[in-house]
């Protein structure tokens, strides 16, 4: 390694690559987190609200505080994802809180008929009716742990972090959740 | 319709997921890229801005910051006062130099100090001060007569030069005056045995006496002297300052006492018993059976050993007036100044850095003791305030 004794002499220009433009690492992270993770936070807000213009305010609201807290992500406490849906979920819980209203994880059935697409066969449209109705008739905190899984993406791991129980624990109720919405929706039949 | 099986149910659930709006995502990308701009980066503020939204901050908000200053300003409070105690605390510790000071002044009017016993009570003979040779006489007047009619007492820590005023030269006439003095020098350990020599010097050159004397030489923490002197109190002044040039003057003290009352009494008392003597003895000679004769002479015996008690109890008296005892110290090491030896060193360095890291320890102390309590109730709300969040949370959940 050069000493400051050992530096050339006769060198009176130094080249030195300007790193101002360039955004900051944080930034960089955030804006890949936020193109991978929009549609997810998204769906999964809308899913506990059932709003959707609640839903859009809660989702850029949380993006909006977890971009004001991207510098204070510290990768031992989990993922990165989870860590972006934490923040949401606080987000739309605060604003369940404030509107006092019930968690309801599904989104209403009526309208997902209403969006039926015209190629969609009966027998498609019953199956996706039947599993909206499956999903009413859960827990809610099963349901938002469907829709954490299948909504969001999230792995277990991921599920854990964001509600706060370990990843084996995460996964047995998934599974007793997913259980038990096959169940409602051969009861709903 | 056939039981759903599982792809079919992931199938159905894929379908199901909310999607945003296109116009809404758009937005929502706008702002990402501009960076949230309205909230997470702020305009900078003019102070006139600054000002407008302090007053518009609620009372709430406001109550925070202005708790925070408050604090601030009581923590700024106690140090200053913490400060100037400890620098008054300074000036008392660092008598040294001013001592030093007083020393080279009171030397330099030595003949001032000496004034009062001069004139009053020059030394009949100069005899060892012996406690014993009192005799109870002398306690017995005492008790009975000595009611001092001007005890002082004078301390001498290094503020100022010693000045007795006119007023005390000319009530100090003709009256018995004791005086005595305490004195504390410092010098190096080493020094101690030639400082003890030295003392011995002084007091010769003014035909004091050496009640007692100890001397210790050793480490810094042993070398010692003391001495109980017996100096003529017409002398007292140059003496004590010829002991302030030995070494430097850590403490002096002076202590004086007005004995005239027991004084006058007792040299009136003796007249009275001579008197009462003389009576005596003409009645002895003039007794005309031998009964009378013998309760004359028993009467006489008793009256010339009042008289004895009566003269011992005057003499010492006289002696306590005519020389003040003076109790002198010297002590090395310690607390030696090192304004004549030379210049700053290590030594002296690890000193000011102690007393540096000791007022920065008591400092943060303070500023540990004002905030820890407000820390506590801040990190106690904010629990509450977690838990609280935490369960309704969950509570509107489900």
């Amino acid at each position: 390694m050069d000493r400051w004794w050992r530096r050339s002499k006769g060198v009176n220009q130094t080249l030195v690559a300007t790193a101002e433009d360039a955004p900051p690492a944080t930034d960089l992270a955030f804006d890949a987190l936020y193109r991978e993770c929009r549609d997810d936070v998204y769906a999964y807000v809308a899913s506990l609200l059932r709003d959707g213009p609640a839903a859009e305010e809660v989702t850029a609201a949380a993006f909006e505080r977890a971009y004001r807290k991207r510098g204070r992500w510290d990768p031992k406490r989990g993922e990165r994802r989870a860590w972006l849906f934490g923040i949401a979920r606080n987000a739309a819980l605060d604003e369940l809180r404030r509107r006092g209203r019930q968690a309801e994880l599904a989104a209403d059935p009526e309208d997902l008929s209403a969006t039926a697409a015209p190629h969609e066969s009966a027998e498609q449209s019953a199956r996706r009716l039947a599993v909206a109705a499956g999903l009413s008739r859960l827990d809610p905190r099963e349901r938002e742990l469907i829709a954490l899984k299948f909504f969001a993406g999230l792995n277990n791991s991921e599920i854990a972090a964001v509600v706060g129980v370990s990843e084996s624990n995460a996964g047995t109720k998934l599974h007793r959740a997913v259980t038990k919405l096959r169940e409602a929706c051969d009861g709903a039949d | 319709m056939e039981p759903i099986n599982e792809n079919e149910l992931f199938q159905a659930l894929e379908e199901l997921r909310p999607q945003p709006r296109p116009d809404f995502a758009a937005e929502l990308d706008a702002r990402v890229a501009a960076g949230f701009p309205r909230r997470s980066r702020l305009p900078r503020l003019s102070p006139a801005a600054a000002l407008n939204r302090l007053r518009s901050l609620k009372p709430r908000h406001a109550l925070v910051p202005a708790g925070g200053l408050v604090a601030a300003m009581l923590i700024a409070l106690v140090v200053a006062l913490s400060q100037a105690g400890s620098s008054s605390d300074d000036a008392l510790i660092s008598g040294d130099s001013t001592t030093a000071e007083m020393h080279s002044e009171s030397s330099g009017g030595g003949e001032r100090f000496a004034e009062p016993g001069e004139g009053f009570a020059e030394p009949k003979a100069v005899t060892p001060f012996s406690e014993e040779s009192a005799g109870v006489a002398e306690s017995l007047a005492e008790e009975q007569q000595h009611q001092p009619l001007a005890g002082q007492q004078q301390h001498f820590d290094g503020s100022g030069p010693y000045v007795r005023g006119a007023d005390d030269l000319t009530n100090l006439k003709n009256r018995a005056i004791e005086r005595s003095s305490q004195i504390t020098l410092g010098t190096e350990p080493e020094q101690v045995g030639k400082a003890s020599s030295e003392v011995f010097d002084v007091v010769h050159d003014y035909r004091g006496v050496v009640l007692s004397s100890r001397t210790s030489d050793g480490s810094a923490a042993h070398a010692e002297a003391k001495f109980e002197l017996l100096i003529p109190s017409g002398k007292l002044g140059d003496a004590m300052a010829g002991f302030s040039r030995i070494g430097e003057v850590r403490s002096r003290h002076e202590e004086t006492d007005d004995i005239t009352a027991p004084t006058v009494s007792t040299g009136e008392q003796l007249e009275d018993s001579r008197a009462r003597i003389d009576s005596l003895l003409g009645q002895l000679s003039e007794a005309e059976t031998e009964s009378e004769r013998e309760a004359v002479e028993r009467e006489l015996r008793g009256e010339r050993s009042r008289a004895a008690a009566l003269q011992a109890s005057l003499d010492n008296l006289e002696r306590r007036a005519s020389l003040s005892r003076v109790s002198l110290r010297i002590v090395g090491g310690e607390g030696i100044s090192n304004d004549e030896g030379g210049a700053w060193g290590i030594g002296d360095a690890l000193d000011n850095a102690g007393n540096v890291l000791g007022v920065a320890a008591a400092v943060t102390l303070l500023a540990l003791a004002v905030l820890a309590p407000i820390a506590l109730v801040a990190l106690l709300i904010w629990l509450g305030r977690r838990t609280y969040l935490r369960r309704s949370r969950q509570a509107a959940l489900g």
